[in-house]
């Protein structure tokens, strides 16, 4: 075999192991870099999205244990951990039953001595009972619930109960039939009726502690008024609102008055008839005490707020909402003690509704009949007794009541407000405020601020594009492009900075001189390029090659010069504001615009963020649109150019045409920065979630929204979650454009496709 | 194919196009020396040589294409029928339209047939339905393509062949009526028989425009044109009639050349 023939250098063909290992590394390390890349993106999407769904889960209630208390309870009272709750019959004793080891203790009403209690009240916000006695006195107690620490790692709830004053009621006679007690801090206020049928007397009690140096001051009674005269039928439920204020009483024709107890003393605001002649069979405050659920006889349940404005600025009850109405049987209802939630149900009904969004977050059935129902304060447990004592404990699972589609993206009748609106404002100053999560006006504030960006952006990126493309000598465009791209390198929180600090100051004043400028700058191009035309051809020539704007630019410096300064002339002539009180007549643009279009006028406004915007977004749009046009091939230019086309002729007939789906994604590029943009939206638009197209005002966009809100927001909130659902809309918006951009670039370059 | 070469036509100017003491500069360096060359009217002219030697460069000036490059300059001048190129008062788009040019890859826009030969009328604001069409059907004849794409004039140019596609090509350029017609290498990126048709072609087209060819092909010169100019390292060593030039030149470059001991 050694002599068959053999090529004499095999070795030759071969290629070096080092070569292809490194060929093979090499393969690896990019396959594993793009999947990482891959699974990256996806991960950072799961983690958004995992964030979201807990917004749009519906409440879940489950069976949490029960416990037998061995009493009829009338009322049913809780701590906040849920663990122990109270019973009270109307007698003389209070019974704590703890839920898992069975302790019982047992106290005496305080201070009720041998009187007898006719009637009773409950307020589990400030877990005050309010005692009438068959004496004709009104009093109340509080249950405090403490935490003992016995052993490490070891509690147990301690209950007490701490007495208050007793007053004794001047008008009317007979037992103390119904009573109302609600009470914020000072404000206190008890709402009593004495006796029944004709001989019924409401009267409604004011009291206030007396300023004191040291400790609480003592209670007392400021005033005691008899309301019974403005009463037309016997009053059936009295409600006195936990702000110590509004008192609401429904009387046996149907109607509920609404009397309003401050300072001055209580008068009766208004009388109106939530259905018809129907007497509600069930009325309640909700959580702030500015809003009231009620239900008919037959089910129908309705909501009614303080909105109604009246010509002295006072507010007056409207029907707010209406709620799936309620089905067969006696109406149970607690209210949750930190939000706007409810439990109700008729029979063995559970639903649990939110006001706000007026959703129902859960709905189902209960195994018992109860006669007194509590959620506890953290809104995580239902507890419901029946006339037994029987009590089931129920687990309440719904961290986030207030959000769901018709919160975030629909309008929303918020508590005070005259109508339903788009709001966004997630956190307040009060513990009974309510978040307003409408992302509309975020979803307006980006587009808005894109739309004003790209308002200002595209024209002079587009033309300065072609303007260097086609008409600039190349020794220029050697210097410009690159400064173009060291522009579009500036930090955009420097750019936010100076708008906010610099450029909003200066253009607060200097409106007129900006359309001014606006204005003569351009027609100054545009009059100085006619001229042009009409010099002979001679001087023309001599600046061939595309020199020519050395000619134009001092006529639009000069143009724009003047404008600047004949901008307080035109405001002087133009925008004088007339002073409705003096009739003084002022020169102030700041002042004319609000007055004449009634939109407002803010210094960091749109016009500021476009002017910055362009710093950011010109040179994205100029580069690659720049790139496009440059990159016609040669031949069509040159062909057109010798077919007597002049230089605007061939930008517009070839140029145009073949660059248009760059240009196209230019554009979109350009879009995807505005949208995105967030330093400068955060410091230059004043952050206002408003939803109108006034350019003198600011917006509030998605991105900023997200910059500004998340490092307060709690990890795992509502208003947290609620922020990650602004990214996916964000993210969602931009992937809907940029795919429709897609499309359509396709098409255009399919259109104008060179062989 | 057989040697037609046609006798150039008595009454015709013989210095149409008059090249005077001309010389070109890509920035510093020098592209053509000194070209003189009286390029009568109505003939065919063809300028050869190798690659580099400056002849697309000498064409290109004809039309003051060269401007659209940054940084050239030149000496000496360029006479059409008697005006010069270089005057202060010579408007270049109007200049263009009396020289059509034809390039050596064909460019159809992106548009239709019909819109690609009028496009020189488009640019001059002219829209009169009536002349549009009889300038389409006039080039497209001249340019013996009618027959071939009447009945599709409002489809995509890419949808000719190569030779259909320059052959719009010329028919876009004739369609102004120009006075000259450049043509770059018209056939380099042709097929043999497409190519024959536009030789033929150009013979057609001498009757009517003075034509300046730039070709590599000697044959493709010796077939279709009745005078050559030989330009060797941007100078122009030697100008003749076709036949004279090929069968007995008088330079020892030009003999080199053409008996293609160099390229």
């Amino acid at each position: 075999m050694s002599d068959s023939p053999k090529s004499p250098d095999p070795k030759r063909f071969d290629v070096s192991r080092a070569t292809l290992l490194f060929d093979r590394l090499m393969g690896w390390v990019i396959r594993f870099g793009g999947i990482a890349v891959i699974l990256s993106v996806f991960g950072i999407f799961y983690f958004v999205v995992k964030e979201v769904v807990p917004l749009f889960h519906a409440a879940e209630v489950e069976a949490a244990g029960e416990v037998e208390a061995g009493v009829e309870p009338a009322v049913i009272g809780v701590d906040e951990w849920g663990e122990m709750p109270f019973f009270y019959d109307g007698g003389g004793k209070v019974l704590f039953q703890h839920m898992e080891d069975g302790r019982r203790i047992e106290f005496d009403v305080p201070g009720l001595g041998d009187a007898e209690v006719s009637a009773f009240s409950f307020d589990p916000v400030e877990s005050r009972m309010a005692l009438g006695l068959a004496d004709g006195r009104v009093g109340s107690f509080v249950v405090n619930y403490g935490r003992e620490y016995a052993d490490p790692g070891e509690s147990k709830v301690v209950p007490s109960l701490e007495q208050e004053p007793w007053f004794a009621l001047e008008n009317g006679a007979g037992p103390v039939t119904a009573l109302s007690y609600g009470a914020s801090g000072e404000a206190r206020v008890i709402v009593v009726k004495r006796g029944s049928g004709e001989q019924a007397s409401v009267s409604v009690l004011r009291l206030g502690r007396k300023r004191s140096l040291i400790g609480k001051g003592k209670l007392t009674l400021i005033e005691e008024v008899d309301i019974s005269p403005q009463l037309e039928a016997e009053p059936v439920i009295l409600r006195a609102s936990q702000n110590g204020s509004v008192v609401l009483i429904a009387s046996a024709d149907g109607g509920v008055l609404y009397f309003l107890a401050n300072s001055s003393g209580v008068s009766l605001r208004e009388k109106f008839h939530p259905f018809g002649d129907q007497v509600p069979q069930q009325m309640n405050f909700l959580f702030g005490g500015v809003s009231a659920v009620m239900t008919a006889p037959d089910g129908r349940q309705s909501q009614w707020s303080l909105f109604r404005k009246t010509e002295d600025g006072e507010r007056l009850f409207g029907e707010t909402k209406t709620f799936p109405a309620l089905g067969e049987g006696p109406v149970a209802f607690a209210a949750s003690q930190r939000n706007r939630t409810f439990a109700t149900g008729a029979g063995r009904q559970l639903s649990i509704r939110h006001s706000t969004s007026g959703a129902v977050r859960m709905e189902g059935t209960i195994d018992l009949d109860p006669v007194a129902t509590v959620l506890d304060a953290k809104g995580e447990h239902f507890f419901a007794a029946d006339r037994t004592g029987l009590t089931k404990r129920y687990a309440v699972h719904d961290p986030h009541p207030e959000s769901g589609w018709r919160a975030f993206f629909g309008k929303v009748w918020y508590e005070g407000g005259a109508r339903p609106i788009y709001q966004w404002q997630s956190t307040g100053g009060s513990d009974d405020f309510e978040p307003k999560l409408s992302l509309m006006p975020l979803i307006f504030g980006s587009l808005k601020g894109t739309a004003y960006a790209l308002l200002f952006s595209i024209p002079v990126a587009l033309l300065a594009a072609i303007f260097s493309a086609a008409f600039l000598p190349l020794s220029v465009k050697r210097v410009v492009k690159p400064v173009m791209e060291i522009m579009s390198s500036l930090p955009s929180v420097v750019l936010g900075f100076l708008a906010g600090l610099w450029l909003a100051p200066i253009l607060e004043t200097k409106v007129p001189s900006v359309m001014l400028v606006l204005v003569t700058g351009p027609a100054a191009a545009l009059f100085t390029g006619w001229l042009w035309c009409r010099l002979p051809i001679e001087v023309r020539n001599r600046f061939a090659g595309g020199m020519e704007w050395l000619m134009v630019l001092p006529f639009i410096g000069l143009a724009s010069w003047a404008g600047w300064c004949l901008g307080p002339v035109l405001e002087s002539l133009v925008f004088v504001y007339k002073d409705p009180a003096s009739g003084e007549a002022i020169a102030d643009f700041r002042l004319w615009w609000p007055q004449v279009t009634g939109c407002s006028f803010e210094q960091r406004n749109s016009l500021v963020l476009g002017f910055m915007m362009g710093f950011a977004v010109i040179p994205v749009i100029f580069t690659i649109a720049e790139d496009a046009l440059s990159n016609v091939p040669k031949s069509l230019t040159a062909a057109s150019a010798a077919l007597g086309a002049n230089r605007w002729q061939v930008v517009r007939t070839v140029m145009l045409p073949v660059a248009s789906s760059g240009i196209f994604s230019a554009l979109m590029i350009g879009f995807g920065r505005a949208v995105g943009e967030t330093m400068i939206m955060v410091m230059a638009t004043g952050n206002t979630p408003v939803t109108e197209w006034n350019i003198f005002n600011g917006m509030r966009t998605l991105a900023a929204n997200i910059a500004v809100e998340l490092p307060e927001a709690s990890v795992g909130s509502t208003h947290y979650r609620t922020l990650f659902l602004g990214a996916i809309v964000l993210f969602a918006m931009t992937f809907v454009m940029n795919t429709i951009a897609e499309v359509l670039r396709q098409r255009l370059r399919d259109k104008n496709k060179i062989v | 194919m057989t040697d037609v070469v046609p006798t150039s036509e008595p009454e015709s100017r013989p210095d149409f196009i008059k090249v005077d003491n001309f010389s070109f500069y890509y920035g510093r360096k020098q592209a053509l020396f000194d070209i003189d060359m009286d390029i009568p009217e109505h003939e065919v002219t063809a300028l050869i040589g190798p690659s580099g030697c400056g002849k697309s460069t000498l064409l290109r000036n004809m039309n003051r294409m060269n401007d659209l490059i940054d940084g050239v300059r030149h000496e000496g001048d360029i006479r059409l029928n008697g005006t010069s190129l270089y005057d202060p008062d010579v408007e270049v788009i109007s200049l263009r339209k009396r020289v059509g040019m034809v390039f050596q890859k064909y460019n159809p826009f992106a548009k239709s047939i019909y819109e690609n030969v009028v496009f020189s009328l488009r640019v001059a604001g002219r829209s009169n339905k009536a002349e549009l069409d009889e300038t389409v059907e006039r080039s497209l004849t001249a340019a013996a393509l009618w027959d071939e794409v009447k009945d599709r004039l409002h489809d995509s140019a890419f949808g000719l062949s190569g030779g259909q596609q320059q052959r719009l090509c010329i028919a876009r350029a004739i369609a102004n009526q120009p006075e000259i017609l450049l043509m770059d290498e018209p056939c380099a990126a042709l097929d043999p028989l497409a190519t024959l048709k536009i030789e033929e072609l150009i013979l057609t087209l001498a009757k009517s425009f003075t034509i300046v060819i730039v070709t590599h092909n000697m044959e493709q010169a010796t077939r279709c044109s009745h005078r050559t100019a030989f330009l060797y390292m941007g100078k122009l060593v030697e100008f003749d009639e076709t036949r004279k030039l090929f069968d007995a030149p008088e330079k020892p470059e030009t003999e080199a050349y053409i008996s293609g001991r160099f390229s």
